[in-house]
């Protein structure tokens, strides 16, 4: 399960803001007293709230939709990417195949080719046999110094 | 009152081994006018972003004091952040908001609107936010500030004034950020 690793990088700071998709996740957060759950009103304040945690010495994610990704280029680009401090972004991979609404398809279509232009590593995990790469993913973020955006299918948050 | 006597009563009340973010521009030039000697993360762009940062940084540290010198606009940047705030587990976190209602280092700009910080926090869910608009005043919301379990929040409001400009320092975001981190590890 997802919970389980973050657990397995060291994340025990999770902000979130919920999506359909990613209740079961922060239910999961909420209830498990090992991690701090933070509740955000915008997913900018995510990335801040991680990064300050790595310049304070604790591993911290943030979890929410690929729009929120979107909306926080300025801070991953200006903090994470721009100060090389590392955090692990968990996004439910809203507008694909997989998905049923009109308002959503737009979010599909245009994050990767954003994180791509942005130079920052990013995963898309299929279903729950691909889960591992979550702690991969922060793995590989710690050794780069750089945020790692994972973003999820439907199929791997059910 | 200017901004640099605010910035000498919260430098004559912070200890040595707390932990300051210090906002860009005119908050950063009158906090380090006023010399601290406790480690301070001097914040760079975006805007917007430093509240959580700070926040981050108070979670993660809950040994250490964590006192954010927020500047209005860049805290006006992001509102939304005190409610996140006012619900995270951080009594070790205040917030002293340098309040000239103006953009100082682009010209001095109004700030849209009338915002009371102290007025938005409380409504937001924190416990204890105040303001002070005198020098005397201040002094005493600052010492009640550090005597409260935060998240707290004291909103000075101070005259316009210009601001210094500043050069660029020699240090890039990398360096500042490591050196930082020692600091504090």
């Amino acid at each position: 399960m997802i919970l389980e690793q973050l657990k397995k990088a060291g994340i025990n700071l999770v902000a979130s803001l919920p999506d359909q998709w990613l209740g079961d996740l922060i239910r999961q957060c909420e209830a498990d007293p090992s991690i701090t759950h933070i509740r955000l009103a915008r997913e900018d304040d995510g990335v801040g709230i991680c990064a300050g945690a790595w310049l304070g010495g604790r591993k911290a994610a943030l979890v929410c939709q690929n729009s929120g990704v979107l909306l926080a280029v300025n801070a991953l680009g200006g903090i994470a990417f721009h100060h090389q401090i590392p955090l692990l972004v968990i996004a439910a991979h809203r507008g694909h195949w997989d998905d049923n609404q009109y308002y959503q398809m737009y979010k599909g279509r245009i994050c990767e080719p954003v994180l791509k232009a942005m130079g920052l590593p990013h995963w898309v995990i299929e279903g729950p046999e691909q889960l591992s790469i979550i702690s991969d993913a922060a793995r590989q973020a710690y050794l780069n110094r750089l945020p790692v955006v994972v973003l999820l299918r439907k199929k791997a948050l059910q | 009152m200017k901004r640099l006597a605010l910035a000498k009563l919260v430098k004559a009340r912070v200890k040595a081994d707390d932990i300051v973010v210090c906002g860009l521009g005119a908050t950063e030039a009158a906090f380090k006018e006023a010399a601290p000697i406790n480690p301070t993360y001097y914040a760079s762009d975006p805007m917007g972003i430093w509240a959580s940062i700070a926040l981050g940084l108070a979670l993660a540290r809950p040994d250490r004091r964590v006192t954010l010198l927020a500047g209005d606009g860049d805290l006006l940047m992001n509102l939304q952040v005190l409610a996140t705030i006012a619900g995270a587990p951080a009594k070790n976190f205040r917030i002293v908001v340098f309040h000239n209602g103006a953009y100082s280092s682009t010209g001095g700009q109004p700030l849209a609107g009338k915002p009371s910080f102290s007025g938005v926090a409380k409504s937001v869910g924190f416990d204890w936010a105040r303001e002070a608009r005198t020098e005397e005043e201040a002094g005493k919301q600052l010492d009640a500030l550090f005597a409260q379990p935060g998240p707290a929040l004291l909103d000075v409001w101070l005259e316009d004034e210009p601001a210094p400009t500043e050069p660029p320092g020699p240090l890039s975001q990398v360096e500042v950020r490591t050196l930082f981190m020692k600091s504090i590890s």
